[in-house]
């Protein structure tokens, strides 16, 4: 059970009030979406399934499959290892995938379902009538202890722990991405390419979450981290993760170093100058070079470009919320642009938001609120007092944007009153670029929409 | 028609007690339907003189929504009317579940309907209340009294008084009241002063006191209630007095439990200590 640590929402119970994240297994949609030749299965009841389509669906625009188990009350009284056996001969039959993952919703988990027993069972006796299936990787996600951060970073771990092999190490190295958009994921591997450095991003759903307009319906769409790479995570020569609030259980670079040797290199995610100077700066230790020139340039072109904005945003007040990396990325680029982040909240309950928070701003941390496990009511009655200049966060905080009359920069996932949301950049200095034109801009138009006179010029 | 829950400790003689307390109920011609509540489904062999068939469950999952009251209902000694709800293989799945659904579906089929002018239903419940689904015949509108069998050994009253944990709970808010404890001798010393004076101390009574007798055994090996095996031996005289005093029965309590340092104390005074000195 998550204990509750001093910056999470305490006092006597009240019930969630629309939740600042996101069912657990969402994120394990998300990152099997990244695997090529990839269908999941959720283990439990039907509903789970259609939100999380419909939740992904209005962010990428794009088709989304998932399968479900389908528990009626009969599989929830007697276990679901029939319909677990059925539903993995189904979406072998229907989609012929590559790989099948699947992950658990509330219901199976508290009837304490064993998949890794059922699948054990189902390998060792195959009915004779069902197609034989592909490899199945499996993840326990219960959304009352987790969030889709989590399911998300848990996935990725169970990809690499139930499919790496070991063997001599090979020239590549792994990137184990947090929840970035597809253009963030496409950025990376241009990165990586410009280093010179073969790549194994996992997930990789650039393309799947992504894509083009197709002539025929794809069963399953084209892109995403090959199976077989999947499998050399185990022979790469580095890995690189993006996450300081989840700990070692759910870290598949850590995995991947204990297991086979394969050294880790664990960073915040790369938002804002610093954060992206030390992926670079990995990245260059890696492969012993400096940092290609045209990355260079844009670093320039950015911190140029920061020095401009900053009459704009010096001492801006903004309130941050969204999953607990992402925030403290967010805050570690604030601090860059001179904005005073002043509500970092996340409902995610990690404990660990404040100390990643530090990190990214050290001299400025102990005057910013930290809400951990919160919700978009508590997330309000803070927020309000703390007369913020802007928001920044994902399209859940429409409504606090609304009723505080206070700007939204949305960022992240999910973003689903505003196309575009795949193509949205976060990480990099370009991603830094983007972010910070965006929150400038936006303030700027805040300023004329509240000014009694139509000012052109800024 | 009074709806009967008797709680326990796994292994304490619940099933036992139960089926030999209602077979002097139906030889008093009292109308008595017993429902299994325990996934295994031996709640009613003694009075069908053998397992069931087939339980409440396994027909849902045969027979689909397509379940007649007959399908699932067998006829026991003396007239008694026997379910078993039954639930999932060891390990898997939610047994708490079964309970519920197999009981939802006793209803909506009639089984407690009057034109079925039953005088008693006997809910007979699988060890400890360890969840929501274990709770189901002591929810609103289910089960009004409760007994629990226990013994004079620690861990048989340590889970009595957790059982009246859960009753006090379900009590304020549904209206179920506890009827006694039964004795059901071990042969701990000054077992039943001891069981009647931690009774007394939650509230309420001993209902009776079941002396150990090697018949019992006897009957069940030959899947048979004492009454049906030998109605003339003492221990069918004991059941005929525990199914009058159950009958007789107008004490029901909210039970008070202890504290378990009150609950240590008084197996010290009754039991350890009186052992410790001879």
């Amino acid at each position: 059970m998550t204990t509750k640590t001093a910056d999470s929402v305490s006092g006597p119970f009240v019930a969630t009030r629309n939740a600042c994240k996101l069912c657990t297994p969402l994120g394990a949609c998300l990152a099997f979406a990244g695997v090529e030749g990839a269908r999941t299965i959720l283990h439990g009841s039907q509903g789970c399934a259609t939100y999380i389509r419909r939740y992904m669906i209005s962010h990428f625009k794009e088709p989304v499959d998932i399968a479900s188990s389908n528990f009626s009350e009969h599989a929830t009284i007697f276990g679901g290892r029939d319909n677990l056996r059925a539903g993995l001969a189904n979406v072998t039959r229907q989609y012929q995938p590559e790989v099948i993952g699947i992950a658990t919703t509330c219901l199976a988990e508290t009837i304490g379902e064993d998949v890794g027993m059922y699948l054990h069972e189902i390998r060792n006796h195959p009915s004779p009538d069902d197609p034989a299936i592909p490899p199945v990787v499996h993840v326990g996600t219960p959304s009352y202890c987790g969030t889709h951060a989590e399911g998300y970073l848990a996935t990725v771990h169970a990809l690499v722990s139930q499919l790496a092999e070991g063997g001599s190490h090979h020239e590549h190295i792994n990137v184990f991405p947090n929840m970035f958009s597809p253009a963030d994921l496409r950025y990376l591997k241009e990165i990586c390419a410009d280093f010179g450095l073969p790549l194994t991003l996992l997930p990789d759903y650039s393309d799947t979450l992504d894509g083009p307009t197709w002539e025929e319906y794809q069963l399953i769409p084209q892109g995403g981290t090959p199976l077989a790479a999947v499998r050399r995570t185990g022979q790469a020569r580095s890995s690189i993760e993006f996450t300081c609030v989840h700990g070692e259980k759910a870290s598949a670079g850590e995995w991947l170093e204990e297991r086979f040797g394969v050294p880790n290199h664990r960073l915040p995610v790369p938002i804002g100058i610093q954060a992206s100077d030390a992926l670079f700066d990995v990245l260059g230790s890696i492969c012993g070079s400096e940092t290609p020139a045209r990355h260079a340039a844009e670093r320039g072109r950015l911190i140029d470009s920061l020095i401009d904005g900053h009459k704009y945003l010096f001492e801006r007040r903004a309130v941050v919320f969204g999953e607990e990396d992402l925030v403290a990325g967010i805050v570690g680029l604030l601090g860059e642009l001179g904005v005073d982040p002043v509500l970092c909240a996340s409902g995610g309950d990690s404990g660990r938001l404040r100390s990643a928070i530090a990190r990214m701003v050290p001299d400025r941390a102990d005057r910013i609120q930290v809400r951990q496990a919160t919700d978009f009511a508590d997330l309000e009655e803070l927020a309000g007092d703390l007369k913020p200049d802007i928001l920044i966060g994902n399209s859940k905080g429409y409504w606090l944007s609304r009723r505080l009359n206070v700007p939204l920069v949305r960022i992240g996932f999910p973003i689903h009153d505003r196309v575009g949301g795949a193509r949205m950049l976060h990480v990099g200095y370009r991603g830094a670029q983007q972010l910070a034109d965006r929150i400038v801009n936006t303030l700027l138009e805040s300023i004329q929409e509240q000014s009694d006179e139509g000012y052109s010029y800024l | 028609m009074r709806k009967v829950a008797i709680y326990g400790k796994g292994g304490i003689g619940k099933s036992t007690t139960t089926q030999n307390t209602v077979a002097a109920l139906a030889e008093m011609g009292k109308k008595v339907m017993v429902v299994g509540c325990d996934p295994k489904a031996d709640s009613t062999r003694l009075l069908l003189n053998g397992l069931a068939q087939k339980t409440v469950l396994d027909t849902l999952r045969e027979e689909g929504e397509d379940v007649e009251l007959e399908d699932i209902r067998m006829e026991g000694f003396g007239n008694t009317l026997c379910t078993e709800s039954g639930g999932p293989e060891p390990g898997v799945g939610c047994a708490g579940r079964g309970i519920i659904t197999s009981i939802n579906l006793l209803e909506q089929l009639g089984a407690y309907h009057e034109d079925e002018q039953l005088d008693y239903v006997f809910y007979d419940v699988l060890g400890d209340v360890v969840c929501g689904g274990f709770a189901m015949p002591i929810r609103e509108g289910k089960a009004q009294e409760i007994y629990i069998v226990c013994s004079g050994e620690m861990m048989a009253m340590y889970a009595a008084n957790n059982i009246c944990k859960g009753i006090r709970k379900f009590a304020e808010a549904g209206g179920v009241r506890l009827g006694g404890l039964i004795c059901n001798s071990r042969k701990v010393d000054n077992e039943a002063e001891m069981i009647d004076e931690f009774a007394k101390r939650l509230g309420s009574q001993m209902i009776h006191f079941v002396p150990r007798d090697n018949d019992v055994q006897r009957a069940e090996i030959r899947k048979m209630t004492v009454i049906d095996w030998n109605s003339t031996c003492a221990q069918a005289d004991e059941y005929r007095m525990l199914a009058r005093q159950v009958d007789d029965n107008d004490q029901f309590v909210i039970p008070e439990p202890l504290s378990i340092e009150e609950l240590e104390s008084l197996l010290l005074d009754f039991g350890v200590l009186e052992a410790a000195a001879a």
